[in-house]
């Protein structure tokens, strides 16, 4: 891989690292708020559905994620096994794929 | 420093292994009918509270590592300035996390205070029977008290008011009669209660015929003796009933019309009134749901002299239906539970499965069977289009009958 695409993996790498981090915190913070606020599971999921802020939180969340894990995956992959190439790249933007699909189907969940 | 990268990657793997199972279990938990009780179910289970647990702990450490490396590369910060943040911002997380966790282990399961039942009508009366019979059994499932609220007056008015202002949070519900949420709006001028947008149907409970009764000291010996007496002394007659534009008091107009009698309604605060007044003598006959009449005929107290069925009604052997005497007669009533509108739609299925299940016990069954009450349990959907079917019914016979309240 060209030291453009690495540099370009790094850069995303701790830019999804940035926004998990916010992420993180107002996902607690809300569920701080909630359960303080006397809100059940069910009053939960009666906010945040039929919201747009809540779907969009949500995505930008997951999509991070699938983002920062599958990168962090291939270090540790290259760097503790050795392992590079096509193949290594294929199966974790396969990968990447499944943690976004099955992340996304848990959002809509959430929002309808 | 070396340790914290090794820390951060083994974290960051499990993490990798936990996050898609997680995603994947609350992505079937939300997936298709009956969603909070998978999603309850879900969250109820030894393996999923211990694996949050474990998420949590591993995201406190990952980010801990990761915030660390972020300053190391991008903060000219000496090193133990860094670490200390590094751990400072971790604890702060973590504390966080699991100060959520162990509230929301608390919090999430519905319901987790007790549950009212507003019944609009005084104690005695077969929608304060029904309720309460019901109101046991899902005290039973939930595992918390359902307390049965009764606010008699103004033909249910009174309760449904009361109801309908409850702050829609799914711990009120109001258990009304079929005519106060059908009827009503034709009969009163001013009603302080919109029965079609401050309610949503959750399920019809029960259903049942009514009877005639007079007291067991009245000369009227059967349904033909009280017609014949009514139309040789018109207006004499007295019946009493559970509030104007209740069930009670719509079953006997629908008997005075089918008649073709003239009689005097006097309106009670509830059914059970309207019974103690009948065996007291205050009024010549009612027609009574068959739950709140039961006792008293089997103590002897009441004579029953037609129910409002098709035919012979098993629970009151040798009653004859009223339909022998009037051809064609024949009448219902229903008790059920609606919520004030703005109810979580999760609870309201919640209600209603839990009503049905419920309702399909066997013990239920006998319990409601000796009271002459049939379990219905129908779905939010099912019971909304009866009701509407209903409204249009009663809007009609109001009409007709001319029963109006200023």
């Amino acid at each position: 891989m060209s030291a453009k695409a690495e540099t370009l993996l790094w850069v995303m790498q701790r830019a999804s690292a940035a926004v998990l981090g916010l992420c993180v915190l107002v996902h607690l913070g809300t569920m701080i708020y909630a359960v303080r606020g006397g809100l059940t599971a069910a009053e939960i999921l009666s906010r945040t559905r039929g919201s747009a802020a809540w779907l969009a939180f949500y995505t930008v969340f997951v999509l991070a994620i699938s983002l920062h894990v599958p990168i962090g995956l291939r270090t540790v992959l290259g760097e503790w096994l050795g392992w590079r190439g096509a193949v290594r790249s294929g199966l974790l933007f396969l990968f990447a794929l499944a943690m976004a699909f099955t992340g996304m189907r848990a959002v809509i969940g959430v929002y309808s | 420093m070396r340790n914290l990268a090794l820390v951060h990657r083994l974290s960051g793997l499990a993490l990798a292994v936990f996050l898609p199972l997680h995603f994947w279990a609350l992505g079937q938990a939300l997936d298709g009918e009956a969603r909070l009780e998978s999603f309850l179910r879900w969250t109820d289970q030894p393996l999923v509270k211990a694996s949050e647990w474990a998420v949590v702990l591993l995201l406190a450490i990952h980010l801990t590592g990761g915030m660390r490396i972020l300053m190391i590369e991008f903060l000219p910060w000496r090193d133990w300035q860094k670490t200390l943040a590094a751990v400072a911002a971790a604890a702060a997380l973590a504390i966080g996390l699991l100060f959520a966790l162990s509230s929301t282990a608390h919090a999430q399961a519905w319901p987790h205070k007790p549950v009212r039942f507003v019944v609009p009508f005084p104690p005695g009366g077969a929608t304060d029977i029904s309720a309460r019979l019901l109101a046991q059994k899902l005290s039973e499932i939930w595992g918390q008290t359902v307390v049965i609220d009764n606010r008699g007056g103004a033909g249910g008015g009174v309760g449904a008011v009361e109801a309908a202002h409850a702050a829609p949070d799914g711990y009120t519900f109001f258990f009304p009669s079929g005519s106060v949420v059908t009827a009503n709006q034709h009969i009163y001028a001013k009603l302080n209660y919109d029965p079609e947008k401050d309610f949503v149907p959750v399920t019809n409970v029960v259903s049942g015929p009514q009877v005639l009764v007079v007291a067991a000291n009245s000369p009227y010996k059967s349904v033909q003796q009280l017609i014949d007496a009514a139309r040789a002394q018109p207006g004499r007659l007295t019946f009493g009933h559970a509030g104007i534009g209740s069930q009670t008091h719509l079953a006997a107009e629908n008997f005075v019309n089918a008649a073709k009698i003239n009689a005097v309604q006097v309106p009670y605060k509830g059914e059970g009134p309207s019974l103690v007044g009948l065996i007291a003598g205050d009024t010549t006959f009612a027609v009574t749901n068959v739950a709140a009449a039961m006792s008293h005929i089997q103590g002897g107290r009441l004579r029953a002299l037609g129910v409002t069925s098709k035919g012979e009604f098993a629970q009151l052997p040798g009653v004859p239906p009223i339909a022998k005497t009037l051809p064609g007669f024949e009448n219902t009533g229903w008790f059920g539970i609606m919520a004030p509108t703005g109810t979580p739609k999760e609870i309201i299925q919640k209600v209603y499965l839990d009503t049905k299940k419920a309702l399909e016990s066997s013990e239920m069954r006998a319990r409601f069977y000796v009271l002459g009450l049939a379990p219905v349990g129908n779905s939010p959907e099912e019971m909304g289009a009866a009701m509407k079917k209903e409204t249009a019914l009663w809007a009609r016979v109001v009409k007709e009958r001319k029963i109006k309240v200023e």
